[in-house]
């Protein structure tokens, strides 16, 4: 194995690479665009202070679940026409970001709102009792009070889209998985196969830790 | 009817109304009522639960918003106001709540000066003002810690803090006391009163305990079934005889602790009312 692993290690390291990238571009779509999109649905939610606008609320619930409900990898091709038009390819890490960044802009909506779900009505109320827009309860308390929970959520979501970024490696997306299904699925390579899971579980690993450790240091409730 | 800015009145309530059916189905809430506290009073709201005590409250900076009528705070009509202008005047109106609802992950003093931040306060004020108010509920050396630390006394004095920072003309009190022990409230009590003798903010309280009313108001309403039943000068500490109120005591007795004294009730205390806001009259 330790062969493999040192006539591999350029492709390892390559894909190992184009993992990250695919993280790094789906998880930073999904905190802005995602994250903004949660806290919408949350504010618009009833007895909140948005709630005139629950016509948005219904929409947007609608579309999440509908988006949430794809398999991935069918949501993967299903929108590739649409991916060839962003990333002007439809295979690669970057093609494969698209879908993924999709899919993980809704999980972590959904991930949000319910995280924001968690938080004492009151401490909003007296925020709203101060005189406090929209926009400065979701600065000074929503962010402030669920700040543990939103760490966490981006832990869940990046352990989710991990292994959401090997699934792209079906369709030729790069990366970890691409690597696993190339040598190790197609070519009954097992050895590069327990390399990649390994490799995986580490990542899992760290990022979890981090996660939690970084959560436990913000939050001092 | 005109709106005439009064001078005099901190809180105008005219024939409001709010309506909403409880988890049980029933239609609680408030029944067109009216109330008018003048400024630098201490008044009280008492009944049992569900009367509509809570609801009266919260209508008073429209946290409730009335089905009908006009609520007035400092000349100002709320009701008539614009989203930006009702903010505007919430800066000026205090509230503090039965679990005190402070921000868990800020410290003491960034919980006293968020009030002002959301007002855009300047920040050489807002520190002048953060220990100001912590001096006056005695938590300075706590300043930096977070309230997770704090008994639930300590908590609610820092939520006064908080209220009083940006200098509220009516300070409205939610149970303030109803989660704390006997002497805590006792404690807090003094703090109320104190707040309306050095800063001359009126208090708006509601309590279903017959002692904390009683040591505090100089005014007390009596709710029952969404109508305020009854007004009493209690001044002296005193449930004029042949009211409603004393009607209560005497049927229910456990409306509050002044029937059955609590073992943290000093007896000289028990034997003589203690009133806080007498007690501030001859300051």
């Amino acid at each position: 194995m330790l062969e493999t692993l040192i006539e591999l290690a350029p492709e390892i390291l390559k894909a190992t690479g184009e993992t990250l990238l695919m993280l790094a571009i789906c998880l930073s779509a999904a905190i802005v665009i995602g994250g903004a999109l949660g806290l919408l649905v949350f504010l618009t939610s009833r007895g909140q202070s948005l709630e005139r606008f629950r016509a948005f609320n219904l929409i947007a619930n609608g579309v999440i679940n509908v988006v949430r409900s794809f398999p991935f990898i069918i949501l993967l091709v299903a929108i590739s026409p649409f991916t060839r038009v962003i990333a002007g390819t439809s295979i690669g890490p970057l093609a494969a970001s698209v879908p993924l960044s999709i899919a993980a802009i809704f999980y972590f909506a959904r991930l949000i709102e319910q995280t924001l779900r968690d938080l004492p009505r009151g401490v909003i109320e007296a925020a709203e009792a101060m005189g406090a827009s929209p926009f400065q309860i979701i600065r000074h308390v929503l962010l402030v009070e669920a700040r543990s929970g939103l760490v966490l959520a981006v832990t869940v979501l990046a352990v989710s889209f991990l292994s959401y970024s090997a699934v792209a490696g079906v369709v030729g997306g790069g990366g970890i998985g691409d690597l696993a299904i190339r040598y190790g699925y197609y070519r009954f390579q097992t050895d590069v196969m327990v390399i990649t899971i390994v490799l995986l579980i580490i990542l899992v690993q760290s990022v979890q830790f981090f996660g939690q450790w970084a959560a436990r240091r913000v939050d001092k409730r | 009817m005109p709106n005439t800015p009064s001078s005099t009145l901190a809180i105008e309530l005219r024939a409001v109304s709010r309506r909403f059916a409880d988890p049980g189905g029933r239609t609680v809430g408030v029944h067109p009522t009216s109330l008018i506290v003048p400024q630098g009073e201490i008044h009280g709201i008492i009944g049992f639960s569900g009367a509509g005590k809570s609801t009266l409250l919260r209508l008073v900076n429209l946290l409730e918003r009335p089905d009908a009528g006009e609520v007035i705070v400092h000349g100002n009509t709320l009701t008539r106001l614009s989203a930006a202008g009702l903010r505007q005047a919430r800066h000026r109106i205090g509230m503090i709540f039965q679990h005190f609802n402070l921000l868990h992950n800020l410290t003491v003093a960034d919980n006293v000066a968020l009030p002002m931040r959301i007002a855009g306060a300047d920040p050489a004020h807002i520190r002048e003002r953060v220990q100001v108010c912590l001096d006056f509920v005695g938590l300075a050396e706590k300043a930096d810690v977070y309230p997770g630390r704090l008994s639930g006394g300590q908590k609610q004095r820092v939520a006064i803090a908080r209220a009083l920072a940006p200098e509220p003309h009516v300070l409205l009190a939610d149970e303030p006391t109803s989660a704390l022990d006997p002497r805590t409230t006792l404690d807090l009590l003094g703090v109320l009163a104190d707040a309306n003798r050095r800063f001359g903010v009126t208090i708006l309280l509601v309590s279903h305990e017959m002692e904390v009313i009683r040591r505090l108001c100089h005014r007390v309403s009596v709710m029952e079934g969404g109508h305020i039943v009854e007004q009493l000068d209690i001044a002296d500490g005193r449930i004029p005889e042949g009211s409603q109120l004393a009607s209560w005591l005497s049927d229910f007795g456990a409306v509050g602790p002044a029937a059955s004294p609590s073992p943290a009730t000093r007896p000289d205390e028990a034997a003589t009312p203690h009133h806080f806001a007498l007690e501030a009259a001859h300051a």
